[in-house]
């Protein structure tokens, strides 16, 4: 039964959502069979983790059938220690969206449940083309759903995301053909599989517009500073739900798109490179961090403390080395976890008190006290407090970041502490201080919903108190993936290269 | 017997036309019966030619026609394209001149007509075959073009592409006399013998080449050649338009595809022109969509857009290994959802065609969500989003641009493509984000309906089809 478990995750949610599209259902039945859709899925996802031994590396659960022969092109999928935790918190986190707002319409859950397929689709897909139809689907669902449910400028910030991530996704197209073509070229053979394709041997000015066209694609999903514009704008005008699919999972994906497709084929490029994206990782995480601070939205604020921390989890990637890449890897999930939750309950504030302002608020914790405990582990686990599932991954990333460049080890730890600032500053502010008129009627969580987080908060905190079991399912791939492509930096000793940017990089190696 | 086989399509299709216009002319048919029939048409003649099982090239009883019609995979794969063009163009017409009172039994045969020359052009492999087959197309759609004598656009709309078409025809003659002058030969094999044999330099073959490149190019709406489309596309009515826009631009890919992939000389002396000719086909065609208000206009622009695209698989193809797959492929694409969209539109747009711009669509969503849908499918496909099928035409035009080493244009294409995404979204947008202001009541028949879905059928199954490159 589990042979076809992937091909069930993924096209299980995007048959029902089509099916809602194309009947009459009504917004409460839609929203029972998308509860169901999403149970299912998240128990074939524990299954699917619990049955992950994880010992060698490799791909499992693989499943592979020849779609467009002529080019190579398959229907391949397969889960390791990279997509795992990824696969994970797309599998596991939705069906919380679902019980806890109540006023959405059929097209919302429809879109909603698509979107999940489409993001499984991505996580899973080893081959190059079958990931990119999957990354392009599961943003059309994210632009429906900002544009017709989203808040007053819905407008303009669908058009920012929607151009801004397609225009990444067809310079990406152009790349993937040119991986194939070289491969082709090189082998003469037409594939698109990943484990083929890390097979290739790139080099000229060719392969470095297409590892910047790759990484363009990339760096706008994650977002990785400069091209972070898209992402204050969609986040705060997009519905709570859909923010947290955003933060969650889908800017999950842009990074673990570098680490599957990036990091295997270009590796080159990228140690050449690596520095430079290094600071920008660095730099998103100091300009987004600031900017949280200074914003009065507690929506908009999460937002930016949200590309803060996707930037030193990208920063895990570009220092190319285990502990790097394992804790960015562990980050992925704890930081799906953790920021999921506190959107989520941004949305629900904001549903009981139709404001989102700081300002308005004080006093919640004296009237609702465990909503108010929820909200502090999920914050102090995005800050990363030892105890909690962020402790883990941030201190994996800076020991790796150390070692990768001292400097910006160094940038990164103190970076770390304006998290604590604007969120301490936040949670004093909406949670302390006087209650005014309108936060004393504020009720604290129902049981459905506090039974909805409680599973959440408890995995935010065995995340951070036992992180063996999960570290020892990523971290056989993470050095099987390091190994493979040092090996071949190793045999290209960089010093020859004209760029200056690669003795750099190489000294520091 | 295979010969026969590779003709009938064609006969058939002329058959029918002829009956129609005897039907016409003793007024023994009502409008409806002429849709069914031309209707019935066109299917018979597209399963005609499933049929034919021609290998790379063969020649079409070569005793007779002495080598000038040539089928192959390449030529059924166009003719299949244009056959349903014309099939769907009849089923939305249907309902389109139930509310637009200006058809006459003659439309039919005329079409038919069209389609005759445009299957003939596929199988043409000589410039005076293709000459004919150009002339007996064109003449067809002028008229189909100002059928409409009343209304004052289709009379401006027919006048500049009768004119412009007019010298487009002297062209193409003038560049067949100056070839013919090096060469000896009207026959595309022997101009590629003879500039294998010396050069595709000599002056008379520049010359000839040349102008032929402009006829074919003023008929495929490439730059800079294509100030017509707009205005013509914009006057014609609905259904005509989807008709020139699909099955014409068919027709001349393939005899511009046929042209080039015999004589390897001549591509890689005009690759560089070709490159920048769809270069700069592209970006114009996106610069002009991007300002347009009305929907068809914007169309008509983003026709020049997809032309240019096709230009670049024409740069790309290969003259040794030539299968026109790509080509087919993407025309194939291309049609499913630009038909689509004139099906839409015919009887979306209502009587003589007053919801025409952006703006009269707004919050169809809301009032006719299965006709939104379809339209963003049509719109999806156009702008080459997966998984529909206009995704995976971009994909192997892409791919056959950068193995054949044309990186930058490959990228080129790929920026327009972006810079497309601003118009097709944009109606996508009005559709879905604003509230309706009215209540789009048409008097579509169920042949309306049917054809917009069936064709959303099509934009999706042609997308998982694979092909062979």
């Amino acid at each position: 039964m589990f042979e076809y478990a992937l091909s069930v995750m993924i096209f299980l949610p995007i048959l029902a959502g089509l099916t809602l599209f194309l009947f009459p259902f009504s917004g409460g039945a839609s929203r029972i069979t998308g509860f169901i859709v999403s149970i299912v899925v998240l128990f074939l996802g524990v299954e699917l983790f619990l049955g992950f031994s994880g010992t060698t590396g490799a791909m499992e659960y693989a499943e592979s059938k020849a779609w467009i022969e002529s080019l190579g092109i398959r229907y391949s999928l397969g889960v390791d220690g990279i997509s795992l935790l990824v696969l994970m918190a797309g599998a596991i986190l939705f069906p919380m969206v679902f019980t806890v707002f109540s006023t959405r319409t059929k097209g919302f859950y429809a879109n909603l449940l698509i979107t999940q397929g489409a993001m499984i689709g991505a996580i899973c897909a080893t081959d190059m083309v079958l990931f990119y139809i999957f990354w392009e689907i599961m943003l059309l669902p994210i632009f429906f759903m900002i544009g017709i449910y989203g808040g007053p400028n819905r407008l303009p910030a669908t058009l920012k995301i929607t151009l801004y991530t397609i225009s990444g996704s067809l310079l990406m197209l152009a790349g993937i053909v040119y991986v194939g073509v070289a491969y082709h070229n090189q082998f003469g053979a037409w594939t698109f599989d990943i484990v083929e394709l890390s097979k290739l041997q790139l080099s000229g000015g060719s392969a470095v517009l297409a590892f910047f066209m790759f990484m363009i694609a990339f760096a706008i999903k994650i977002p990785l500073f400069p091209f972070h514009t898209w992402l204050p704008d969609a986040y705060t005008e997009a519905p709570s739900s859909t923010t947290f699919v955003l933060s969650a999972i889908m800017a999950k994906i842009g990074v673990y798109g570098v680490i599957r497709f990036v990091v295997p084929v270009f590796e080159l490029e990228l140690a050449r490179f690596a520095i430079l994206l290094a600071f920008a990782g660095v730099i998103g995480m100091m300009y987004c961090g600031l900017a949280a601070i200074a914003q009065k939205d507690m929506k908009r604020m999460l937002a930016f403390s949200s590309a803060s921390h996707m930037g030193i989890i990208a920063l895990g990637v570009f220092c190319m080395n285990v502990q790097a890449l394992t804790g960015c890897l562990f980050q992925i999930a704890a930081h799906a976890t953790s920021t999921g939750v506190l959107f989520l309950f941004i949305g629900l504030m904001e549903e009981r008190m139709q404001t989102r302002n700081i300002a308005d608020f004080g006093g919640i914790a004296y009237q609702a006290p465990i909503f108010a405990t929820f909200f502090a582990i999920a914050m102090l686990a995005s800050v990363g407090l030892p105890g909690t599932s962020g402790f883990i991954g941030e201190f994996l990333i800076i020991l790796g970041a150390i070692k990768f460049s001292g400097f910006i080890g160094f940038l990164a730890g103190t970076s770390l502490i304006i998290g604590v600032c604007y969120m301490l500053w936040m949670f004093q502010r909406v949670f302390f201080e006087k209650p005014n008129e309108r936060t004393e009627n504020f009720k604290d969580l129902t049981i459905s919903e506090a039974l909805t987080f409680l599973p959440v908060i408890l995995l935010i905190l065995a995340m951070g108190i036992f992180p063996q079991p999960f570290i020892k399912k990523i971290e056989p791939t993470a050095q099987l993936h390091i190994a493979e492509s040092s090996i071949i930096i190793a045999k290209n000793q960089l010093a020859d290269t004209t760029f200056p940017i690669a003795l750099d990089t190489h000294q520091k190696n | 017997m295979n010969d026969f086989l590779a003709l009938l399509p064609l006969l058939i299709i002329c058959s029918g036309a002829i009956l129609l216009m005897l039907l016409a002319a003793f007024e023994k048919s009502r409008l409806e019966t002429a849709t069914y029939l031309s209707m019935g048409f066109f299917a018979v003649a597209f399963f005609v030619q499933l049929l034919v099982g021609c290998g790379p090239a063969t020649a079409v009883f070569a005793g007779v026609f002495n080598g000038m019609l040539v089928a192959s995979t390449f030529t059924q794969a166009a003719g299949l394209i244009i056959l349903a063009c014309g099939f769907f163009t009849a089923m939305t017409t249907h309902s389109y001149f139930k509310v637009n009172l200006f058809c006459t039994l003659e439309f039919y045969a005329i079409m038919m007509f069209g389609a005759c020359g445009m299957l003939l052009l596929t199988l043409s492999q000589e410039l005076i075959t293709s000459f004919i087959a150009l002339e007996i197309m064109s003449l067809a759609i002028y008229v189909l073009v100002g059928y409409d004598r009343s209304n004052i656009k289709a009379a401006e709309a027919i006048l500049k592409y009768l004119m412009l078409g007019a010298f487009a025809g002297a062209f193409f003659t003038m560049g067949t006399a100056l070839i013919y002058g090096g060469v000896k030969s009207t026959k595309f094999v022997e101009i590629g013998a003879f500039c294998a044999a010396n050069s595709a330099t000599a002056p008379l073959i520049i010359g000839g080449t040349f102008f032929i490149f402009v006829a074919l190019l003023f008929k495929a709406a490439a730059f800079p050649f294509h100030a017509w489309v707009i205005d013509v596309y914009d006057g014609a009515s609905t259904p005509v338009t989807g008709f020139m826009a699909t099955a014409l631009k068919t027709a001349i890919f393939t005899v511009f595809a046929n042209f080039l992939a015999q004589n390897s000389g001549l591509h890689g002396s005009w690759v560089t022109f070709l490159f920048y000719i769809s270069v700069l086909t592209m970006f114009g065609g996106n610069l002009i969509a991007i300002g347009q208000n009305n929907l068809k206009r914007m169309l008509a622009a983003s026709g020049i857009v997809h032309s240019g695209y096709l230009l670049i698989a024409l740069v790309a193809i290969s003259t040794e290994h030539f299968t026109g797959s790509v080509i087919a492929y993407y025309l194939a694409a291309y049609a499913a959802g630009t038909l689509g969209m004139f099906a839409a539109l015919a009887y979306l747009g209502g009587e003589g065609e007053k919801r025409c711009t952006f703006d009269d669509f707004k919050g169809l969503a809301k009032v006719r969500p299965y006709s939104a849908a379809a339209i963003t499918a049509f719109l999806l496909s156009m702008a080459g989003i997966p998984p529909t099928a206009g995704f995976m035409g971009k994909f192997y035009v892409i791919t056959s641009a950068i193995s054949a080493d044309q990186m930058a244009l490959a990228v080129l294409g790929i920026v327009s493509s972006i810079l497309s995404m601003w118009y097709y979204l944009r109606l996508v947008i009005n559709m879905y984000f604003h509230q309706a202001e009215e209540n789009f009541e048409t008097q579509g028949s169920v042949f309306a309906t049917a054809c917009t879905f069936i064709l959303v059928f099509c934009v999706f199954a042609i997308g998982i089809y694979p092909i062979v490159i």
